[in-house]
């Protein structure tokens, strides 16, 4: 089902607009390609999935001529050469859209555009003035190909980041580009942005671009792609034609085997643990047990909701905790009061140079001092206990954070609060950007949580995590909450509707 | 055999400043004859014991991801205090005054920084300058205490225990006291992760504006302390004391290893900055090397550990 049928003959096909044969790539000891064949042809979406790890970013980085392989060869139009740099590949006309755009925030969207090459104006033959009518010109010509349309002037820090994406891609198509390679280009985009950032893809598509598409969101690649290739440590595990495999398929191709569906068991639910004080009604309270989903269209405020449970807000924002009102002035409070929080960006729940040990102990010094000092032995014990509960890996307690894979660094976050003994988890975007087998775990590890008597508030733009995980949840616009709907009713349409997506 | 091998260049690598110093020395000794003499070993302690204090303090500061300018001249400031009151008020209150003036320079440093969140560079640029403006202003420019200074004071710069200056029993104690409250306190795992993350630290409750304020706290107080031993050494306070003393403090320190960008470093290490700078400048001036070349050679050492640092920092 999952094998490259080629009955076309091969003359008629023209050559792919790059293609990787056999390449591999070593880091050390690590095998990161083994064998890896991968093309794209203009005029087609080739869709890259994987977990985390399983090759991609290498395969990516190889394309885009960062990396060099050890074995095998790139070819461009059949041709095959060599990439030294991405500066090579964005002479072969290959560019790379990165999660992190590479915009200059101060600058116009013109300006951007240009960045690198600037319509001048000469003076006595010598190239000194930017030519500021002919770069508005390019600049609104490149937008509105991609029919896109804000104003040139505008600074790109005063865009969303939907919008500056779709500067990159102007910018991109701009520099002649016929590959245009997109990393996870959904991970921050709410549902009506993605539809029109598919509808740019597609429009690129039958103007002859040719697209690879890497992504964690597998419908999203089943809807879009006319082909799709799944790695899996460092192989390619599978390739299909659009219409021959579906996002499960992905799934067993990805993991090698099926992930069962969750269905959180109804447990009874404890006393009210957190209740913002700014809200009135009885919409944001969560009880010991019970995990409690924030659902909104981005900027619907559900990180504000989150971060004004944990003492982030301009002012100090006023909660219940267990019964007892609290004054929330800044994190420390917020931990003091028993409640712990996951951000959505993994580099601001961990200090990345501090090893695994010192990052699970953080919000635990104060308890592990004895005498002055800290006491070592326990808190290596407390480590030790929780790298296992939770599945850590490697198990190594002194490696630096960095070193680990995004699922492993979302886990370490959790434990640096179990190891708190916090009462109330508050997660933004848990799963954002981790591979499925690492979302399974941390799913599992929310409901345990809640399951030993914690309450938990998981804010999500992915509704489909809310209903696979939540009790209830409480939907958002512009900051308000506008209804709260209870697990019988729970389903993704009818949150859709809820947050009027 | 290749894991093996990878670490021990990790531990060669930990090892670099240690390797470097004893290099340094090795040639010195093989050049010149006088570089071994127990005069001049003297002198380095000596000379290193007043350093070490300062970029100790520095070390706190570093690792906690900022900066301070400003040391040479709280040097200079406690010195000028320290003899001041000591003249009126007798040794203890003197070497009191010196310490406490030291930490005040520090606290407002670290509010400054911390709780308006003012760049350290520039913070600590103009607190250098402003403070050794406060200096002539107390001094008027000359000496404090040339006459009247308690006997034991004087006998502090000069006499030694167990054959030892008592100038560089200072360091050697502070060094255990405070490696103690940097690598076994909560406290110090605080400044660590301060400086290797501070939104990371501060979303895990860390308090990080006054982890941040307590560095330069320590630096000031420190800086303070070095400067009464100068004074010691120097039998007088003297307002032009210290100056260049922050460079070599904080090339001492990235010497030693730790991270400009914070999150890194050991006192010990520093310490070992410190011998490598004092023996850099002993042996140029041992091998009669004109001093405006010494001033270019310690320039471009400074600028050497900084690349040094970036370097590192990438791998």
């Amino acid at each position: 089902m999952m094998a490259e049928a080629s009955t076309v003959p091969a003359a008629v096909v023209p050559a792919p607009a790059v293609s990787a044969s056999h390449v591999a790539k070593r880091f050390g000891a690590t095998t990161a390609l083994d064998d890896v064949s991968f093309n794209v042809t203009a005029g087609e979406i080739h869709a890259l999935v994987g977990e985390n790890g399983a090759g991609k970013s290498t395969l990516m980085r190889i394309l885009d001529g960062v990396h060099r392989p050890d074995a095998g060869t790139v070819a461009i139009d059949g041709i095959p050469c060599r990439l030294a740099s991405p500066r090579d590949a964005i002479a072969a006309g290959i560019v790379m859209i990165p999660q992190e755009l590479r915009l200059v925030p101060a600058l116009s969207v013109a300006e951007n555009l240009a960045l690198g090459d600037w319509p001048t104006r000469r003076l006595l033959g010598v190239p000194i003035f930017v030519d500021r009518a002919r770069l508005r010109a390019e600049a609104g010509r490149a937008l509105s190909d991609i029919g896109f349309a804000p104003d040139p002037d505008r600074r790109v820090d005063s865009l969303g980041f939907a919008e500056r994406q779709l500067v990159a891609i102007a910018k991109a198509l701009r520099r002649r580009c016929r590959v245009l390679i997109l990393d996870e280009p959904t991970a921050a985009l709410e549902k009506r942005e993605i539809d029109r950032l598919f509808g740019v893809l597609q429009g690129l598509k039958s103007q002859g671009t040719a697209i690879i598409y890497v992504s964690h969101r597998l419908d999203e690649v089943v809807a879009l792609a006319d082909r799709c290739t799944v790695l899996r440590d460092g192989r390619v595990a599978a390739t299909a034609r659009r219409g021959a495999f579906s996002a499960d398929d992905l799934v067993h191709a990805m993991t090698g085997r099926a992930i069962a569906a969750h269905e959180p068991p109804d447990m009874p639910r404890g006393d009210v643990v957190l209740e913002d004080g700014a809200t009135l009604a009885d919409t944001m309270r969560v009880h010991g047990g019970e995990v409690l989903g924030l659902a909104g269209l981005l900027g619907s405020g559900a990180d504000r909701v989150l971060r004004r449970l944990f003492g982030l807000s301009e002012r100090p924002s006023v909660v219940r905790v267990n019964g007892t009102t609290r004054r929330l002035a800044t994190p420390a409070c917020a931990v003091a009061a028993g409640i712990g929080m996951v951000p959505a960006e993994r580099r601001l729940g961990l200090v990345m140079s501090q090893s695994v040990r010192d990052n699970i102990l953080l919000p635990s010094l104060e308890r592990l001092r004895r005498g002055g000092r800290l006491d070592r032995a326990a808190g290596a014990r407390l480590v030790a206990g929780l790298m296992d509960l939770l599945d850590i890996r490697p198990r190594r307690p002194d490696m630096k954070a960095a070193a680990l894979s995004g699922g492993n660094q979302q886990k370490v976050i959790l434990a640096k609060w179990l190891a708190r003994a916090v009462g109330v988890l508050l997660l933004d975007e848990p799963t954002q950007g981790i591979d499925v087998a690492a979302k399974a775990q941390i799913h599992a590890l929310v409901r345990d949580f809640a399951r030993r008597g914690g309450g938990v508030i998981v804010g999500s733009s992915d509704l489909a995590e809310l209903v696979r995980l939540c009790d209830s949840v409480v939907a958002l616009r512009r900051g308000t909450p506008v209804a709260r709907i209870e697990r019988s009713d729970l389903s993704e349409t009818r949150l859709r509707t809820a947050i009027g997506g | 055999m290749k894991v093996s091998l990878k670490l021990d260049r990790q531990r060669l690598a930990g090892q670099a400043p240690l390797l470097t110093l004893l290099l340094l020395c090795l040639v010195t000794a093989l050049m010149t004859d006088r570089f071994l003499s127990p005069l001049n070993l003297t002198n380095i302690l000596v000379q290193s014991s007043i350093m070490a204090v300062i970029a100790m303090g520095m070390t706190f500061v570093i690792i906690a991801g900022g900066f301070d300018l400003s040391v040479g001249s709280t040097a200079a400031l406690s010195g000028c205090i320290a003899a001041m009151v000591m003249v009126k008020a007798g040794l203890l209150a003197g070497v009191g005054a010196g310490v406490a003036a030291g930490a005040a320079v520090g606290l407002a440093n670290g509010l400054i920084i911390a709780k308006l969140d003012v760049n350290p560079f520039i913070t600590t640029l103009g607190m250098m300058v402003l403070v050794r403006g406060i200096v002539f202003l107390l001094t008027g420019g000359a000496p404090v205490g040339d006459e009247g200074l308690p006997g034991a004071f004087l006998a502090f710069g000069s006499s030694r225990f167990l054959g030892v200056h008592y100038l560089v029993w200072v360091p050697a104690i502070l060094l255990a006291a405070l490696s103690w409250l940097l690598h076994a306190t909560p406290y110090g795992r605080r400044v660590f992760a301060t400086g290797g993350g501070r939104e990371a630290a501060y979303l895990s409750g860390v308090r990080v504006e006054r982890i941040i304020a307590s560095t330069y706290v320590w630096c000031g107080a420190l800086a303070g302390l070095a400067g009464v031993m100068l004074a010691a050494r120097l039998q007088s306070g003297q307002p032009t004391a210290g100056e260049f003393y922050e460079l070599t403090a904080i090339a001492a320190v990235v010497l030693g290893g730790a991270a400009l960008h914070g999150g890194e470093g050991t006192l010990y290490k520093t310490i070992i900055g410190v011998f490598i700078m004092i023996v850099l400048g002993n042996s140029l001036n041992l091998l009669n090397v004109d001093s405006y070349w010494q001033r270019v050679a310690v320039g471009a050492v400074i600028i050497a550990a900084a690349a040094a640092d970036r370097i590192r920092s990438r791998h």
